[in-house]
């Protein structure tokens, strides 16, 4: 009898999305239910009885059902609207990296400073570098709508590109100072046989921030 | 019968927050007492008392937890919080003022004649 009672619980849900809160409103009625069902075969009613009051007892359960699916449904609004956003942050990054180099070629047409063409390219690239930087960072955390291992699954796989992407934007600023030191220095010194060791020097900084980054994390 | 079950139904909320002022409860223990209080007039419904309890807890009113039961299947007990004690009241005192007038407006033939 109790497993007719969990087959009639099973049947009554049926339409409700399969998460982890159906999954526990099933449990928990199936418990109360069969709890009941035994009270009244102690009270002396026959098995069948029993099981007629126990079924009739439960109810119209549409509006719990419509609980149930309502919390399944996410925000996709919200979300276009963080995709947007993202989408202009990285266009706007991507035009200054390409237009970064234009103040360098006008100095060298007026015959002006190379260093303060140079100085200007830097800082161009560095606002880009910060502006991806700063799109990742405030990038919209894939928010669990619910409780099934689909969503878990997303959510983890969310978490491991949000740290795969803050990676990429230190190494792009890593570079970006790597080759600022260098052409400056070279420019500066005119040491060019061996400021190359600047490169070098970047890779292991690179590295070294990596490592660090790894080791906070686990 | 059929209109009493509506009235009191409207009161489902206050009967269950009222319930676990008392003690902490699960479904079972819940619809046996509300009944075993009505003289078995009143039986509320499982899918009726289920929708109160997720309706209580996405309020805050109450909370919930697995028992530990050592035989048969785990109870999901309910608690009541500090804001479900809160709302009891304001809920019990609506009740109050809500008697008082329906009985005003329904009681005419005693009113006069009292006077």
């Amino acid at each position: 009898m109790e497993n007719r009672i969990r087959e009639h619980v099973e049947e009554l849900f049926r339409e409700a999305p399969q998460t982890r809160k159906t999954l526990e409103l099933k449990e928990e009625m199936v418990q109360n239910l069969v709890e009941k069902y035994h009270d009244l075969v102690a009270e002396g009613k026959n098995e069948k009885a029993a099981y007629e009051i126990v079924i009739a007892g439960i109810g119209d359960v549409g509006e719990l059902i419509d609980d149930l699916k309502m919390s399944y449904v996410s925000d996709p609004f919200e979300e276009r609207k963080a995709k947007q956003r993202s989408a202009l942050f990285t266009s706007i990054a991507v035009m200054m990296y390409i237009l970064s180099v234009v103040p360098l070629i006008i100095m060298d047409e007026l015959n002006m400073s190379e260093v303060a063409g140079i100085a200007i390219m830097f800082v161009m690239i560095a606002l880009a570098t910060g502006l991806l930087i700063y799109n990742n960072m405030t990038k919209v955390h894939y928010r669990r709508t619910d409780d099934t291992v689909v969503e878990e699954f997303k959510e983890w796989k969310a978490d491991r590109g949000n740290n795969r992407s803050a990676k990429d934007a230190i190494s792009g600023i890593v570079w970006s100072l790597t080759i600022a030191a260098y052409f400056l220095i070279s420019f500066a010194t005119g040491a060019w046989h061996i400021t190359w060791v600047i490169f070098i020097i970047g890779m292991a900084v690179k590295n070294i921030v990596k490592i660090v980054m790894d080791l906070s994390k686990s | 019968m059929s209109i009493t079950s509506d009235l009191i139904r409207g009161h489902t909320d206050t009967i269950i927050l009222a319930h676990l002022m008392q003690t902490d409860s699960y479904g079972y223990e819940m619809g046996k007492a509300i009944q075993q209080r009505t003289d078995n007039l009143y039986e509320m419904k499982e899918a009726t008392l289920y929708t109160a309890f997720r309706r209580l807890e996405n309020a805050g009113y109450i909370s919930s937890y697995w028992g530990d039961e050592n035989t048969g299947a785990r109870r999901r007990y309910y608690a009541i919080t500090a804001r479900g004690r809160e709302e009891y009241f304001r809920l019990r005192a609506e009740w109050e003022s809500a008697k008082t007038m329906i009985d005003k407006l329904i009681y005419l033939e005693d009113n006069s004649n009292g006077k």
